[in-house]
């Protein structure tokens, strides 16, 4: 007993190793650009070279510089709100592609199901007027919504594969710009795009907002929170935003709330459902084997629709979350680009080997990385766009990371294991 | 003993002493293995018996612990395939290694191909190959792609592919798995050529018929260790396989004539169509299984057996016909409905059999982990479901690595079989459907999967048997039916047939007028 259950603890120490050493070698990486970006630039005198290393690596720990100009370290509860604060949707789209890869389905679609979120709750919590519905009924259903659209979203390549087995990935990279499209569509038809701030073009209200229906000479049309004289109140929307749960003050000046909590407790969730329960055993026997669930009578079909809902459900979330914070603002012309942090979660799943738990890590990792970045182009020459080679870095070793784990295993295991596939059955 | 002269040693290759461990296990312990020039050399052994490492070793894939292999009395170091191959060693690996969409002639050029100004030219090879496929007996059609080639021409496709590199030794290992009984005769005649051309034949295999046939010599592992070197013309298969398994072995089943109850399965003008062409594979067919009874459908692969399968167990829809289980019309309820009736050991282990990156204890509950006992309130009951897996395998002597947590997929073939008997076995169902239920597996297992079929018979059960080997359906059998091109074309008693009548129903050159009748 004792000898299965060390088996089993060491394979978890050397694939957290493996994921350790591709995090290693992607910082490395970037170091090295640090250097010769440095030493190729005259601009770029030694000691921001190695501010810039400090940077990379503690960004998020930085507290500003000293009165000699030379940067001081220390705790800097802004950064680490923050840090928090974009993790939040990186934790639940890393969440999203590793429950489906776990089926056995690559979900490229958490971009489009993000988009559908974020459009869903944006559309909820904007529409429906605070003022005869209570604030908190109104965040819930617009969170609830915009999970409900990411999981239809991500029912459509579920769909396709269960049905005609058109694979999931081009199906998920369609749905990706139909998304994209259909969200700038709706926007532009709609009467959420900000024109109370004079100066916003292009954006949704915030959430936060409290926006006035009001009719000023017979013309119907919208006011913040001065309501011209003469004019008559029809409605008001708008003043939602996730609370904070006293994260803002323990993380002063911070953008937090208590979305990053919601995060951490679905993945908690899904690592209980995937690991645990009978729906996690259906799934993965899904994912593995199609043919051999079937003949266990196990609904293939409606296992793959349902994994594929469940991470549109999660990216939706995300989306959701992020829409709902209160201080962010919505671009709503998506259509020539895709949410980056729905192409991230890919990493993060990676990274964290499709374990729901290990996502929060993971997540909280790359978001990390992130503020580092933001950290850099603050304060020295250089740009955020280093963070970046490390994060693909990392994504590539990521994708080694089978062979860096049996490579770990040293020799004896790796014939054991690197050739399970096809040669490591010991027989006879 | 062997510092004679190099090329002088009487030995071609000698594994001399090798060890191979694994985590684990010890899959070779000090086995030595010598080959003679011109020998079929059989190793026998069952599954786990570490006959595949062995071989593996020889061919640069595993480095052996301790022990060397000598070629022609001189020590040579094996750290690849293709020093095996420069060595003049070839393999066919029981699945072929062929690109199915490459011509006969591009798979067995592929890795040696002929160029000329960095183009390729197939002109030499093609009369190279047609010359040696003339000398060997070996019939291929050089420009039929693989995907459209029968599995024997494939394997004939191998062996060309190890003489078009010139070896000198040739490992088959389990070369007669996937073919039909003619395919296998005609191998057997093409070993005996090749021998005869003075290539030296090592061949690996469990079935004892096939080692008796064509080996000059056998070499028998078991358990991983060395047990003796016979010469073939001294033995016979009783010592053979009680060598391999360490026991005397009873190889023909011993069984009660059966006593027929209550028809179990009545299936009426069942038609099944095909995945391929327009016909149907299964043509209006029907018969009775009564409980108490192992009724076989024989034929040759292909001709409907698997279809037949599917459309009973539920994995394919039925086009016309009915299907009545225990009194219950099952034409058209869902796989879950008609397995409260019927356990069912699928042909295909890896396709339908096992999950195989599951473990071997999720693997064992995987029709039942929705019953009480494994889950409550949908959590499952990780502790029943451990103690009813090890329960399984303790009671079907089922082995790995690792026990109830092993990778499914590390697990031996025949392990893996065995596993998926004793899931099927213990559910407990009024029907038994055994599609190949020995596929694949070593004398020790056969004996005991047969003797557990007999034992299901005498509680009662009613047992639907397909098969292709016909051995099994001749000693196992209580009733045999013949399906030929989708029909059922002739009924017959084990006990009043003998092997060549059945081979003349098998190949549709017989038929009895039972079609769309009661045969019962």
């Amino acid at each position: 007993m004792t000898q299965k259950t060390n088996t089993r603890a060491t394979e978890t120490g050397r694939t957290i190793l493996a994921s350790l050493i591709a995090i290693l070698t992607g910082i490395l990486a970037g170091i090295a650009v640090i250097i010769i970006v440095g030493l190729c630039s005259e601009s770029i005198p030694a000691q921001s070279i190695w501010d810039g290393i400090r940077l990379v690596i503690l960004g998020v720990f930085n507290t500003g510089r000293d009165m000699s100009g030379n940067l001081t370290f220390g705790f800097n509860p802004t950064y680490f709100g923050n840090m928090l604060f974009r993790a939040m949707p990186l934790i639940l789209t890393g969440l999203s592609v590793a429950i489906a890869y776990k089926t056995g389905l690559f979900n490229i679609g958490a971009p489009g199901q993000y988009l559908a979120g974020i459009c869903a709750s944006l559309f909820i919590a904007l529409s429906i007027p605070t003022s005869s519905v209570p604030v908190w009924i109104v965040w819930l259903a617009a969170f609830l919504g915009g999970m409900l659209a990411g999981a239809l979203w991500g029912c459509i390549p579920g769909l396709l594969k269960a049905l005609l087995n058109i694979n999931e990935v081009i199906a998920c990279i369609m749905t990706n710009w139909l998304s994209a499209c259909l969200v700038t569509f709706l926007f532009n038809m709609s009467n959420l795009k900000n024109v109370i701030e004079g100066t916003k073009t292009g954006y949704i209200y915030k959430t936060s907002m409290i926006i006035n229906d009001i009719i000023v000479d017979g013309v119907q049309t919208v006011a913040g929170t001065d309501i011209p004289e003469g004019a008559h109140l029809l409605a008001t929307r708008g003043g939602v935003a996730t609370p904070k749960l006293g994260l803002d003050t323990l993380f002063a000046g911070s953008q937090i709330n208590g979305g990053i909590l919601i995060a951490i407790l679905l993945a908690i969730i899904f690592y209980i459902i995937m690991e645990k329960t009978t729906l996690g055993y259906q799934l993965k026997a899904c994912g593995f084997n199609r043919h051999a669930a079937r003949y266990a009578s196990i609904p293939d079909k409606r296992n793959i629709v349902l994994s594929m809902a469940i991470a549109g459900a999660m990216a939706g979330a995300a989306g959701s979350l992020y829409g709902l914070s209160g201080n962010t603002e919505f671009y709503w012309t998506t259509y020539q680009s895709l949410p980056q942090v729905g192409f991230t979660g890919i990493a993060v799943a990676l990274l964290a080997v499709s374990n729901p738990l290990a996502v929060i890590f993971t997540g909280t990792f790359m978001s990390y990385l992130n503020i580092n970045g933001q950290q850099l182009t603050n304060l020295t020459a250089y740009n955020e766009y280093i963070t970046d080679v490390i994060i693909a870095v990392i994504v590539y070793l990521s994708a080694f990371m089978l062979i860096i784990r049996s490579w770990l295993g040293g020799r004896r295991k790796k014939a054991a294991s690197g050739k399970a596939d096809k040669k490591g059955e010991v027989r006879g | 003993m062997a510092e004679k002269q190099p090329g002088a040693s009487e030995y071609v290759i000698e594994m001399l002493h090798i060890t191979k461990e694994f985590p684990g296990i010890i899959a070779n312990d000090d086995i030595t293995l010598q080959l003679k020039r011109g020998e079929i050399h059989a190793l026998l052994g069952e599954n786990g018996a570490g006959k595949s490492t062995l071989m593996s070793v020889l061919f640069g894939m595993y480095k052996p612990e301790k022990g060397e292999i000598r070629k022609n009395g001189r020590v040579v170091e094996i750290n690849n395939p293709n020093d095996a191959t420069a060595l003049h060693i070839g393999m066919v690996h029981q699945h072929f290694k062929l690109i199915e969409v490459f011509t006969v002639l591009d798979n067995i050029i592929l890795g040696a191909e002929d160029t000329k100004a960095g183009f390729l030219t197939r002109k030499a090879a093609r009369s190279k190959i047609a010359a040696l496929s003339k000398r060997y007996g070996l019939a291929v059609d050089l420009d039929a792609k693989v995907e459209d080639i029968t599995v024997g021409m494939q394997q004939r496709t191998e062996i060309l592919k190890m003489l078009y590199r010139d070896n000198e030794i040739l490992i088959f290992d389990e070369p007669t798995a996937v073919l039909t009984p003619q395919e296998i005769d005609e191998l057997m005649q093409i070993l005996k050529n090749l021998a005869a051309e003075g290539k030296s034949i090592l061949f690996i295999s469990h079935k004892l018929n096939e080692i008796m046939q064509v080996s000059d010599r056998v070499t028998v592992l078991r358990k991983g260790k060395y047990v003796g070197t016979v010469n073939t013309a001294e033995t016979n298969k009783q010592q053979l396989s009680n060598m391999m398994v360490g026991r005397p072995v009873q190889l023909v089943v011993d069984k009660a004539p059966s006593k027929p109850g209550k028809v179990v399965l009545d299936v009426k003008h069942f038609s099944v169509p095909s995945r391929f062409h327009s016909r149907n594979a299964v043509n209006d067919v029907s018969f009775q299984v009564r409980e108490g009874e192992i009724v076989c459908i024989a034929g040759i692969d292909g001709n409907g057996q698997t279809d037949f399968v599917y459309g009973l167990t539920g994995l394919e829809k039925a086009k016309s016909g009915s299907l009545t289980l225990c009194d219950q019309d099952i034409t058209h309820l869902n796989i879950r409905k008609r397995s409260a009736n019927m356990s069912h050991i699928p042909e295909d282990r890896h396709k339908h059999g096992l999950v195989l990156d599951f473990s071997l204890e999720q693997n064992m509950v995987l029709q039942r982990f929705l019953e009480p006992e494994f889950q409550k309130g949908q959590f499952i009951r990780f502790a029943e479901v451990r103690s009813y897996a090890e329960r399984l395998i303790e009671k079907f002597d089922v082995r790995s690595g690792q026990g109830p947590v092993t990778k499914a997929r590390s697990m031996s073939g025949g392990n893996q079989q065995k596993a998926i008997v004793a899931r099927e076995l213990d559910r407990d169902k009024k029907l038994i459907v055994a599609v190949q239920p020995t596929r694949g597996l070593d004398v020790g297992a056969i004996e005991y999967i047969h003797s557990q079929l007999v034992a299901q018979r005498d509680a009662g059960k009613a047992i639907l048997l397909v098969s292709l080997e016909l051995e099994e359906v001749m000693s196992l059998s209580d009733r045999i039916l013949v399906m030929y091109e989708g029909e059922i074309v002739g009924e017959l008693d084990p006990a009043k047939t003998n092997v060549q009548e059945l081979g003349l129903y098998m190949t549709g050159a017989r038929r009895d007028s039972v079609k769309g009748g009661k045969v019962s």
